[in-house]
């Protein structure tokens, strides 16, 4: 309808504007899902920096410094700007409970950048012992608290969401994969093929999610390699989240067939094949994109439960899953309330990719 | 075959699930000479764009044959011909389709649209030559070249049509079946395309096969016509003299339901009554005799066949020739 | 010209749309009256503004719109009031919606919800305002269904929608407009979907039940045919402007704008002899945004006068000189004399 065409302010731009650059073009408009590409970005690269960006490394513990709560930086000292800082901790006991509390000293110890502190591989590449921040020796920078064993919760954090953020992703790429090849062989071929196809999927649906993904992962055995276990995981995690892919594959694909677009090309006298792949695939890529991206939450809890009930992910490896199952009595939320950190991170990561899914699926329509 | 281009002989389509057996086209036959317009009309469920499909090939029809004259002069059955052979025969026979929106894959710019057919039937011709033949034809149907880098979304209605017709010349063909071409186009564009479509059939020496279910636009376009009801072909004649003087009851009433365009020149409306009857549960005997006001007991038992009547049409009517039906008078 | 009843009059109607680039100035100042137990035909091809017209009578537009001008309509109890005054969301446009004016539209198999069967549909309207008594309620709706020609109505009451055909849908959506006999009936597009015979089925029943019940009827179009048959006044509207307005008889007799003339030799008209080439207007409806100055029509334009058609905006003006009702905005074709022009597509 005439009246209803929009009109953009470079006409040309948008007439030679392909069906991906008009997606694009909605996406960034729709608000949320610019925030939550912003938020994710972040996390994605300070994972990728992890090792960086933490003071300490994984295996650091000081059982002096046991469930420590996080430490304060300060920037004055007996009114003199000093720099951001932190104080010594000396270890009291409480009078009446004849608990442990910490307390803070007199001694200085200065907050400084890019300091020497444990070896690792940055991006599993450059040997290299800098770290972003640290304190002076002797002195302990516990951000986010410390857990049981006296490992800083914020350096677990950042080098755990290296696992978090990673695995729901690699799930996610060979559902995609899954997803695509057998719905677009039960689509294509239909009749039989199709409908063995189609009863896999339906019996692999109807089991509980979560607890499959708890009985398998109980299944992987106990003393194989970090590698390994993460590998177990993430096919544990696709082998259900590939069905619901290939539905929609599949559906897509028999409504795309009878487009008369497709027709017309049968009718030019292009081949089987090709239809499918100009015209059929691009037709439902958006589509897949979208429910893949919609799918990543899923698996982030779903690996996040499994390690939190000490099936997924096994120590000295973190998650954010492993760092929550410490906060699985109520006397350890109240009494150390700062190790709920992890889980306020798992929260607004899947809120983001959740916002980000809506707003692709809302731009995946330009034609609409 | 004569000058007959296309022959269409006792086409039938039937679509069956476990239970339920749709006889969508029932032994449909006419024919059309080089340069005819072909008008196919009626109304839902009446099968002309199931019709259409099956000449194409779009569908393969259940039984029936066509006989096509190719441009070398050799005939061929376009139905029951092998894939090699139909790959060279197919160019010569395309459609241009309703909806203008999805007839054109909205992830291709309008110069891969156009050139498509190009591409898969000659995959040595270099793409110069290519995009010379895209831009002619797309001026040839009205279309600024200029514009061919942009995708459809860019373009009105009306613009796509030409774009689909763009598409089908291409391929230099002999015949095209318009399949309700014009229907979801506004008065005014209806009319540039309608316009344009005869000047390419005189350029071009194509014929066409028009199936729509507006009256109006198919008695301009065509030389012939025939009329279908629930899958049957029931009249096929002249354009002039079936308008003027139908002979069978269902054309009589159709076109006495059609509004005319002026007010002085309403026609007495030839009342049907009932409902068109399920294509998966048809009648006995004739198709129409529930609701044809001149049903005998022989219309109950026995289904009519396509008879040739002295004036060169075929009616499929027992009666046909005892009746007297109306039509339109033409202005003087 | 004899003094009428006029059930309702627009005056200077505008509806604005506001969309992400601007505002979309949709229909422009529409002006017309209909009399009481006529069909006024409001004929128009799609972007021309008809469906906002008459949604703006009823208040039922999008929130993005937002319309002024005055609608005066004759209420039943209350006198004439202006509609566009009326809260949409209030107590009085709703006592109006489907009691005084109601409206049906193109597609009846979208019209009706498909959990409820299309008795209890027809009855929400009975119930909602004439009476809330069920049985009375129930009978009411009934009879309307037999007097739209719904065979075996008592066992149609309960069916759902999907039982029905789309003709007989048709029906019972104007059974449910009108079974509160309103004043007025808005039928956008009512047979569009319809098959032909079905279509003359329909429009005759409507022609039955106006000379029965005296309802004022707009019926809106783009097929010419459908109006000839149906409606006694015409209207034509271009680009939310309407340019002509006419007795049927005497529109398509002498039609004076050029839209018109030129929409007239466009279609083919049935069992008329066959021309060559139908007329064609150049060019396609430009977008309602950032409109230029003068006539909406002066691009495509056959007659247009340079320096007077691209600068002022012709208001509707009668040329039927008191004897005819005839009204034309146009500067170039008001005079008979532009009839004689050579290109003339109706006559030439």
């Amino acid at each position: 309808m005439a009246l209803f065409k929009k009109k953009e302010k470079n006409n040309e731009d948008y007439y030679l504007a392909s069906q991906w650059t008009l997606m694009g073009r909605k996406l960034v408009k729709h608000r949320l899902a610019r925030i939550s590409m912003f938020i994710l970005g972040f996390l994605y690269i300070s994972a990728l920096f992890a090792n960086f960006i933490a003071p300490y490394n994984l295996t650091a513990y000081d059982s002096k410094y046991m469930n420590l709560q996080p430490t304060k930086v300060h920037m004055f000292h007996e009114g003199n700007f000093e720099g951001p800082f932190v104080y010594g901790i000396d270890v009291e006991r409480d009078a009446k409970t004849k608990q442990k509390i910490y307390v803070e000293n007199d001694e200085v110890y200065k907050v400084q950048f890019f300091v020497k502190g444990s070896e690792y591989k940055l991006l599993g590449l450059f040997k290299t012992d800098r770290h972003l921040f640290g304190v002076e020796e002797g002195g302990k920078i516990f951000l986010f608290g410390a857990d049981s064993m006296g490992r800083d919760l914020f350096s677990r954090m950042f080098l755990g969401s290296q696992i978090s953020l990673t695995i729901p992703f690699v799930g996610a790429s060979i559902s995609f994969i899954l997803g695509l090849l057998l719905g677009g062989i039960s689509g294509y071929f239909g009749g039989m093929v199709d409908n063995v196809i189609q009863r896999v999927i339906e019996v692999l649906s109807s089991l509980p999610t979560i607890p499959l993904w708890m009985a398998l992962s109980a299944a992987i055995p106990a003393n194989i390699s970090v590698v390994k276990v993460y590998l177990y995981i993430t096919i544990i995690l696709s082998f259900i989240s590939w069905t619901g892919l290939a539905r929609v594959v599949r559906g897509k694909f028999i409504s795309l067939r009878n487009e008369d677009f497709v027709m017309a090309a049968k009718l030019a006298g292009v081949t089987d094949f090709k239809i499918i792949l100009k015209h059929l695939v691009p037709g439902f890529l958006g589509y897949l994109i979208v429910n893949v991206t919609l799918e990543i939450p899923s698996m982030i809890i779903g690996e996040t439960s499994m390690s939190f009930l000490g099936l997924g992910i096994r120590s000295p490896a973190t998650s954010w899953g492993v760092l929550l199952e410490e906060t699985k009595t109520i006397t350890s939320i109240a009494t150390y309330p700062w190790r709920l950190i992890p889980l306020f991170a798992v929260i607004l990561t899947v809120l983001a990719f959740n916002f980000l899914g809506d707003g692709l699926r809302d731009a995946a329509d330009p034609y609409k | 075959m004569g000058d007959y281009i296309l022959q269409v002989n006792h086409i039938h389509k039937r679509f069956t699930s476990k239970k339920v057996c749709v006889r969508a086209v029932t032994d449909v036959s006419f024919a059309a000479k080089k340069g005819e317009t072909i008008g196919i009309v009626g109304e839902s469920g009446c099968g002309k764009t199931t019709l259409g499909r099956c000449i194409v090939r779009g569908i393969e029809a259940s039984e029936g044959s066509v006989l096509y004259t190719a441009k070398d002069g050799t005939e061929y059955d376009f139905l029951n011909i092998d894939k090699k052979t139909m790959k060279k025969v197919r160019k010569e026979i395309q459609m241009i389709f309703q909806d203008p929106y999805s007839s054109l894959d909205p992830r291709m710019t309008v110069l891969d649209i156009i050139e498509e057919p190009l591409k898969a039937n000659y995959p040595n011709m270099p793409k110069a030559e290519m995009d010379a033949k895209a831009k002619d034809m797309a001026a040839k149907v009205g279309l600024n070249p200029s514009y061919l880098m942009r995708y459809p979304h860019a373009f009105s209605g009306g613009q796509r049509q030409r774009i689909g017709i763009a598409r089908a010349l291409v391929l230099e063909p002999q015949v095209i079946v318009c399949d309700e071409a014009v229907s979801a186009l506004d008065v005014s564009i209806q009319a540039q395309v309608i316009n344009l479509l005869k000047d390419l059939q005189k350029e071009m020496d194509l014929t066409y096969l028009f199936i729509s279910h507006d009256l109006s636009v198919v008695e301009h376009i065509s030389d012939k016509v025939g009329v279908m009801y629930l899958g049957k072909l029931v009249e096929f004649a002249e354009t002039d003299k079936m308008f003027a003087k139908p002979m069978h009851p269902y054309t009589e009433a159709l076109l006495s339901a059609v509004p005319v365009a002026d007010p002085s020149k309403q026609m007495e409306r030839i009342p049907l009554t009932g409902e068109i009857p399920n294509p998966a549960n048809p009648p006995d005997g004739c198709y129409f005799h529930q609701r044809c006001r001149f049903c005998i007991d022989k219309c109950t038992t026995e289904a009519p066949d396509l008879e040739a009547m002295p004036d060169g049409r075929t009616v499929a009517c027992h009666r046909a020739k005892e009746l007297d039906l109306g039509g339109f008078s033409y202005d003087e | 010209m004899k003094e009428r009843e006029t059930v309702i009059e627009v005056k200077d109607l505008k509806v604005n749309i506001k969309i992400d680039d601007g505002v979309l100035t949709a229909v422009r100042g529409v002006d017309f009256c209909i009399y009481k137990g006529e069909t006024l035909g409001l004929v128009g091809e799609s972007g021309c503004g008809k469906s906002l017209t008459s949604k703006a009578i009823l208040g039922i537009n999008t929130n993005n719109c937002t319309a002024s001008g005055e609608i005066i309509f004759d209420t039943t109890a209350g006198g004439k009031k202006d509609l566009l005054k009326l809260n949409p969301r209030g107590k009085e446009i709703r006592d109006i919606r489907g009691k005084q004016i109601s409206m049906i539209f193109q597609e009846p198999m979208v019209a009706f919800s498909p959990m409820y069967t299309i008795g209890s549909q027809i009855n929400e309207c009975t119930r909602l305002h004439i009476t809330k008594d069920k049985g009375k309620s129930k009978e009411l709706s009934l009879a309307m269904m037999k007097k739209v020609g719904i065979a075996n109505a008592e066992k149609r009451y309960d069916q759902y929608p999907h039982e029905f055909s789309g003709g007989m849908l048709q029906r019972a959506l104007i059974a449910m407009a009108l079974v509160c006999n309103p004043k007025m009936l808005i039928a956008d597009e009512p047979t569009t979907a319809l098959d032909v015979t079905i279509q003359a089925q329909i429009l005759e029943l409507m022609q039955e039940l106006q000379k029965e019940m005296g309802m004022a009827i707009l019926f809106i179009t783009h097929d010419l045919g459908t109006v000839a048959k149906m409606c006694e006044r015409v209207a034509v509207m271009y680009l939310g402007k309407i340019v002509e307005v006419a007795t049927a008889d005497e529109l398509y007799a002498n039609p004076r704008h050029p839209y018109t003339k030129g929409l007239m030799g466009s279609v083919h008209k049935i069992g008329a002899k066959k021309t060559e080439r139908l007329f064609s207007i150049e060019g396609t409806v430009p977008l309602a945004l950032n409109l230029p100055p003068g006539c909406g029509f002066y691009e495509r334009c056959h007659e247009r006068i340079e320096g007077v058609c691209n600068v002022r905006e012709p208001e509707l003006t009668d040329i039927g000189g008191g004897k005819l009702e005839h009204q034309i905005s146009c500067f170039a074709c008001m005079n008979p004399s532009c009839e004689e022009k050579k290109e003339d597509p109706v006559h030439g």
